[in-house]
C-alpha cells in the first residue's frame, strides 16, 4: 500500500514538473523547435536575441514576439511574430540567411521582403527552409525609409 | 596699350565655377544590391518578381504533397498566362521558381514546351554518323513530366489624380498529369500605391 502511494506520488510529481523539462524545450540543442547549437538559450526573448539581427541605417521600430520552428518533410519551417507596438502604421523589411550545420552559407541571399503592419497589430511571418542542408537561420529585420 | 583684363578673367572664373557646381551633369552609375526593395514606379518590378517567386516555391515546398513527400517528382512547367494590362515576363517569375525548386533537390523538371524544339533538335542532331553511337543520347529515351505547372496573373489598377493603386494577383497550381487532379494550388498577391 505504501509503495503504491509512493508510486502515485511519484507520477504526479512527474507529471506536475514536465519530467524536469521546460516546455519548448524538451529536444536537447533546439528551443521551440529552433536549432540552438551551443548557445544558452532559457526563455524566448533569448531566443529572439540569438535569432534576430538587424541591419541598415534606418531602424525596424517594431518587436519580434516568437519564433517558433517546425519541420515539414525534412525542412525546417519557421514562424516570426512580429508587433507594432505603435499606433501608427510601420513600414519594414525582412529577409532569412540560411546557415548549414557547419554554420556555413546553405542557400543564396533572400530578397528583402516589405511588410505593412497597421498600429498596435502582429503579423506572422512564415517561411520554409530553401534545402535540406539549410539547419540554421537568422531572421534580419530593416526599416523601410 | 592697356587692356581690360580683370573683367574677362572673372568672367572666365564665373562659367568655371558654374560649370563645377553643375558637375559638367556627368551621370554617376553605381552598382547596387539586386535584392533591394524597388519602388521607382508602380509598375511590376524585381521586388514583385522576387517576392512572388520565393513566395511560391516556399509554398510549393512545403503544401505540394507531391514533393514534400520527397518523392522526387517531375515536373513541366507550362504558360502562366499575364492577364494584366501591363507587360510582365511571367517566364522571369516561373525561371526563378525553376532554379529555387531544382536547388532545394525536391522536384526535377521535364523539358517544358518552350525549349522543346530545341531539345529535339539536339537528339536528332546526335544520330549523324559523326558521333559515337554508343555516347549519345537515344531517340525514345526522354522522361515524361509527372506534373504540369501552370497559371496566370491578373492585376486590378485603380487611379485618381492623386493616387495610383495597384493589386496584383499570382495564381499557380500542380495538376498530376495522368490523373488530372490539381496537386496543389495557391495565389500570392501584392498591393502598390502611389501617391502624388
Amino acid at each position: 500500500m505504501k509503495a503504491a502511494s509512493l508510486a502515485t506520488a511519484l507520477v504526479v510529481a512527474l507529471a506536475i514538473t514536465g519530467c524536469g523539462t521546460k516546455k519548448g524545450f524538451e529536444k536537447p540543442g533546439f528551443a521551440f523547435g529552433c536549432p540552438i547549437g551551443e548557445s544558452k538559450i532559457s526563455s524566448m526573448d533569448d531566443l529572439v536575441k540569438a535569432k534576430t539581427a538587424k541591419e541598415g541605417r534606418q531602424q525596424a521600430d517594431v518587436e519580434i514576439e516568437e519564433i517558433r520552428c517546425t519541420t515539414t518533410g525534412d525542412l525546417l519551417k519557421v514562424d516570426v511574430v512580429v508587433f507594432n507596438d505603435e499606433s501608427d502604421v510601420e513600414r519594414m523589411l525582412y529577409k532569412f540567411r540560411w546557415s548549414d550545420a557547419e554554420g556555413m552559407r546553405a542557400a543564396d541571399e533572400e530578397s528583402w521582403k516589405p511588410v505593412l503592419l497597421y498600429g498596435n497589430s502582429r503579423q506572422t511571418v512564415t517561411t520554409i527552409a530553401p534545402n535540406t542542408r539549410a539547419r540554421d537561420f537568422k531572421f534580419i529585420i530593416m526599416g523601410q525609409e | 596699350m592697356h587692356t581690360p583684363a580683370l573683367p574677362r578673367l572673372l568672367a572666365i572664373a564665373v562659367i568655371g565655377s558654374a560649370l563645377i557646381v553643375t558637375g559638367c551633369a556627368k551621370p554617376k552609375t553605381r552598382y547596387g544590391d539586386a535584392g533591394s526593395v524597388e519602388t521607382v514606379t508602380n509598375q511590376f518590378g524585381s521586388t514583385d518578381l522576387q517576392m512572388l517567386a520565393e513566395g511560391m516555391s516556399q509554398s510549393m515546398l512545403s503544401e505540394a504533397p507531391a514533393i514534400s513527400s520527397g518523392n522526387l517528382p517531375i515536373v513541366t512547367i507550362q504558360e502562366v498566362k499575364n492577364k494584366t494590362s501591363e507587360y510582365i515576363d511571367t517566364r522571369a517569375v516561373t525561371n526563378r521558381m525553376r532554379a529555387t525548386l531544382q536547388k532545394s533537390r525536391k522536384v526535377r523538371f521535364a523539358t517544358d514546351d518552350a525549349d522543346m524544339q530545341k531539345q529535339i533538335g539536339e537528339v536528332q542532331r546526335q544520330q549523324s554518323e559523326y558521333y559515337d553511337q554508343e555516347k549519345t543520347a537515344q531517340i525514345g529515351k526522354m522522361v515524361g513530366a509527372g506534373f504540369r505547372l501552370t497559371g496566370e496573373i491578373t492585376s486590378i489598377v485603380k487611379e485618381t489624380k492623386e493616387v495610383k493603386d495597384v493589386y496584383y494577383q499570382l495564381f499557380l497550381s500542380l495538376t498530376n498529369i495522368q490523373t488530372g487532379i490539381e496537386e496543389w494550388s495557391d495565389t500570392k498577391e501584392i498591393r502598390k500605391t502611389t501617391e502624388r
